[in-house]
């Protein structure tokens, strides 16, 4: 294949080329309640080209007809020749890579009949089903995924590579008079099929968890000390500052890069902030981005102070700076945009009962349903929480929504536990039609001094 | 391609179906007002469902240079497993002749897409505000078959054109967004559309004034509308017939909403970019009444949610495949109100604001589709919405919630405008609802 795509590149005119074919075989499962809703396997192939010439912009040609490669190099020659730019779009320098990256399958998924997979997400199933009467319905998802990937470009780089990607999730339905709470699990890795068989436990507390949220009170809303769990502390990060960093945010907007300017202090002395494509086994890490770059961890905010961004190799280029391997594509449908990897909140000290020993009255946030972020403005969900009282985690409490400005909230985190973990949770990420990327988050407990929980204010 | 699938189908299985789409899609975005990028999506693939031994199996692939015989083997291991269901397959049969094809829209160039983009750019650009345009044209066949005869193939264009623009000043973010979306390219009085639309609803939006707290008249503008409406697109469905949770179950025929509701979904409207002959399971399209002067007179039903209701009941030609996966049911176009009409002089509000003494107009919230929808609940904050004040639009109000259950709302309309349009596949005029919670903060 290598060769092949190497023959097609030196076919193209245009000034830079990049090839990028895929073939992925995947599998899902799907219950609902005790039924099967399906269990199907599928196989996606296809190529992007995406080509650039002086004074010209990007043209990009994706397709599943593999036979049809030389025709679409050139239809995105002709496609980028339709674009007559003023101001030339340049990329950043960076060194061609010669690599045969194959991550480890982990147990090939390929190998496992549909039929032991159906099992295994069926006793999962089962798990929340049987917690209690009042688990009125479940939602149970299995998916795998095994990727060959092929990229290749005009500056000498040419990368093959195998990915792996499993994911499992469970939705518990507890109805009660009228009464309907959910709760969730997920997981979702960077491996195969040897690591998906110890989540029996999970699948059991989601239940008993979505079953006790039926008695459980509503947060009583107000400010509060909050301690957000390292799931919450994860999403949060990502959610509310990561999409500022991707430079692709602040590198045609005024406005918006000057909010950004490295330099700026986004948070005290504790707060540092990163994203790390290269740290093994995770839901986000590859050796390479769509672009070739290499994946690295890039610290965003050091001890309070923003000090980096993630970048494509264009928009490095046109903020001066260096690329960061943050350039990715959903599929080969769509040609790569920054995105973020792993990104996480780095390990302070102390373990969380320090945390919350000088607590009189506080909220302990949990596992993240959502939010929704508009710009500085933000909004989020936790699946529970916990009320803190006199030092202590008490009553289970429910809708637990933090909503506040991005920056008071970050400056107003004081302190950070030192009991950091990558989370292991599926869905993913969406921006600009390309939803969902595999990407994870990572974080200690983390507390804000003062944040405004929703709920029922009196 | 399809008959050998069929082929191998008739070989290894009780009875099966195949869909088969090849599309091109291409796509012009002007980001902040600038054209950087081109780009081109040729995608062909194949939908295969088998029935053996009573069990339904589905498979997908995109690998159309791999044997017919793969997908098939991969479908009947999907029905080892699957739970049993008496599908039927629809026979040969003659469909209704349906515009969906325009060859000026599959004959534009790069450069007639880009004209049009531009067009827009240059006519809505202010120094204050970043502006993005995405113009999106698709060339799409599609080709049915089954294994008792069924068969049918057609071709679709659609067009869409879409335009925002965002105005960040230091402590208020504004964005107005508008789009066109047809089977054909868009005509000089839509972009006129685009524009009249996004300046009014811009310019107005310039001052800002207090939200009023309490129940009150809210107007739900065509795009406001998702919503109150999403609740019964939920309800209407098989689907959710099926799993017992329509709110809707056991009251077809019953008036459940205020006379002035009509609801239909009519694949057979010519030009419309979800219009189609038949659907991706090969049953014929027709219009289908929802609700008729408030009330439910039927749910859309796919192949497989008419066989688990069982009955008399038949698909209503709303299944949707993609490549993966099994089919889905979908909406066409969803009608609401009364039936489409010509263009009308555009306002906003649609002439629901004269009587209004304290009021809000919704044009966009925040976090629709988030929450228990199918209760019918909703309780969202303001994207963009205007306050009525004495029947005139008096500023945006920012910081304020709407809430209510639609069920109830329902139960009286206030009044439809007379401003019908598009959003996407919808069609609706403004609806003006009485005692809508609004909490300004």
């Amino acid at each position: 294949m290598r060769d092949r795509l190497e023959s097609a590149l030196r076919a193209s005119r245009a000034d830079y080329t990049e090839i990028r074919v895929e073939r992925t075989w995947a599998t899902g499962v799907s219950f609902r309640g005790r039924r099967l809703e399906t269990a199907t396997a599928s196989e996606d192939v296809g190529g992007c080209v995406r080509v650039l010439s002086k004074g010209r912009g990007w043209g990009v040609a994706a397709f599943t007809s593999l036979g049809q490669l030389p025709a679409m190099i050139e239809r995105a020659q002709e496609l980028s020749r339709a674009i007559v730019l003023d101001e030339p779009i340049r990329l950043a320098e960076v060194t061609p890579q010669k690599a045969e990256a194959l991550l480890d399958l982990d147990g090939d998924v390929r190998g496992v009949s549909l039929a032991d997979k159906t099992k295994l997400i069926q006793a999962y199933n089962g798990e929340m089903l049987s917690v209690s009467g009042d688990i009125t319905d479940t939602i149970a998802n299995y998916h795998d995924e095994v990727t060959e990937y092929w990229f290749v470009n005009s500056e000498g780089t040419s990368l093959h590579e195998l990915r792996p990607e499993v994911t499992l999730s469970g939705t518990a339905i507890a109805r009660k008079n009228g009464t309907i709470e959910k709760a969730l699990e997920s997981i979702g890795l960077r491996k195969g099929w040897n690591s998906v068989h110890d989540f029996a436990a999970g699948f059991k507390q989601a239940g008993e968890r979505a079953a006790k949220l039926l008695r459980a009170p509503t947060v009583r809303g107000g400010h509060y000390p909050v301690i957000l769990d390292p799931e919450m502390a994860g999403v949060f990060i990502h959610e509310a500052f990561g999409h500022l960093s991707e430079a692709d945010f602040v590198y045609e907007n005024p406005q918006a890069r000057e909010m950004m300017t490295l330099g700026r202090r986004f948070g005290r002395k504790v707060l540092t902030v990163g994203d790390n494509g290269a740290a093994p086994g995770l839901r986000g890490t590859m050796p390479f981005d769509d672009e070739g770059v290499p994946t690295q961890d890039s610290v965003l905010i050091k001890e309070g102070e923003l000090v980096g961004r993630l970048h494509s190799r264009e928009t490095a280029a046109r903020m001066g700076e260096r690329p960061t391997g943050n350039a990715r594509a959903l599929s080969f449908r769509h040609p790569p945009i920054v995105r973020m990897t792993n990104t996480y909140i780095g390990n302070g000290e102390g373990t969380f009962a320090d945390l919350i020993r000088d607590v009189k009255l506080g909220v302990y946030a949990c596992s993240a349903f959502g939010g929704q972020t508009m710009l500085e403005s933000f909004s989020f969900t936790a699946a529970y929480g916990h009320m803190i009282r006199d030092g202590q985690v008490a009553e289970l409490v429910k809708d637990v929504v933090l909503a506040g400005n991005l920056f008071q909230t970050l400056d107003s985190i004081e302190r950070i536990a030192g009991d950091f973990r990558w989370n292991q949770i599926g869905g993913g990420c969406g921006k600009a039609g390309q939803a969902y990327l595999p990407v994870t988050e990572g974080a200690p407990h983390v507390r804000i001094e003062d944040a405004l929980v929703g709920g029922e204010v009196e | 391609m399809i008959s050998q699938v069929l082929e191998a189908l008739r070989r290894g299985s009780d009875a099966g179906d195949a869909c088969w789409r090849r599309s091109e899609r291409t796509t012009i975005a002007f980001e902040s007002g600038r054209l950087k990028s081109a780009g081109v999506v040729e995608e062909s693939g194949l939908n295969v469902r088998v029935v053996k031994g009573a069990r339904v199996g589905v498979a997908g692939t995109t690998a159309t240079d791999a044997p017919p015989a793969d997908v098939v083997s991969r479908a009947l291991a999907s029905a080892a497993l699957g739970e049993p269901l008496a599908i039927e397959f629809p026979s040969a049969t003659t469909f209704p002749s349906v515009s969906t094809e325009s060859a000026p829209a599959k004959a534009a160039s790069v450069g007639v897409l880009a004209d049009i983009g531009r067009g827009l750019v240059e006519r809505l650009s202010r120094p204050d505000a970043q502006i993005n345009v995405t113009v999106e044209r698709e060339v799409a066949e599609t080709t049915i078959g089954n294994t008792v005869g069924g068969q049918g193939s057609y071709r679709a264009t659609g067009v869409s054109v879409s335009a925002d623009i965002a105005r960040v000043t230091e402590s208020d973010v504004l964005m107005v967004y508008d789009h066109y979306v047809g089977v054909g390219l868009p005509e000089a009085a839509d972009l006129d559309a685009i524009v009249d639309s996004i300046k009014t609803r811009l310019g107005l939006a310039l001052t800002v004034v207090p939200a009023s707290s309490g129940s009150l008249p809210v107007v739900f503008s065509p795009m406001g509308l998702s919503a109150i409406l999403l609740p019964l697109e939920e309800a209407l469905s098989g689907k959710t017939l099926i799993q017992g949770i329509s709110p809707l179950q056991g009251k077809v025929g019953e008036p459940v909403f205020a006379e002035g509701l009509s609801i239909a979904d009519d694949p057979t409207l010519p030009g419309r970019a979800a219009s189609y002959p038949f659907d991706d399971e090969g049953v014929p399209a027709a219009r289908l009444p929802l609700v008729e002067r408030g009330v439910p007179r039927n749910f859309v039903h796919d192949l497989e949610t008419a066989a688990r209701l069982g009955g008399a009941q038949r698909s209503t030609g709303h299944g949707h495949r993609g490549v993966f996966g099994k089919p889905r049911l979908s909406y066409s176009n969803f009608i609401v109100g009364s039936a489409p009409s010509s263009r009308h002089p555009w306002s906003l509000g649609g002439g629901l604001l004269e009587g209004i003494k304290d009021g809000l107009l919704v044009d966009d919230l925040i976090g629709v589709g988030q929450g228990n929808v199918i209760g019918g609940a909703f309780s969202h904050p303001v994207a963009l919405a205007y306050r009525i004040q004495n029947g005139k639009i008096t500023g945006r109000v920012k910081d304020a919630a709407v809430a209510g259950n639609v069920y109830d709302l329902l139960k009286k309309i206030g009044g439809w405008g007379d401003d019908g349009r598009w959003v996407g596949t919808r069609w609706s005029p403004s609806l003006l609802l009485e005692g809508v919670s609004v909490a300004g903060r």
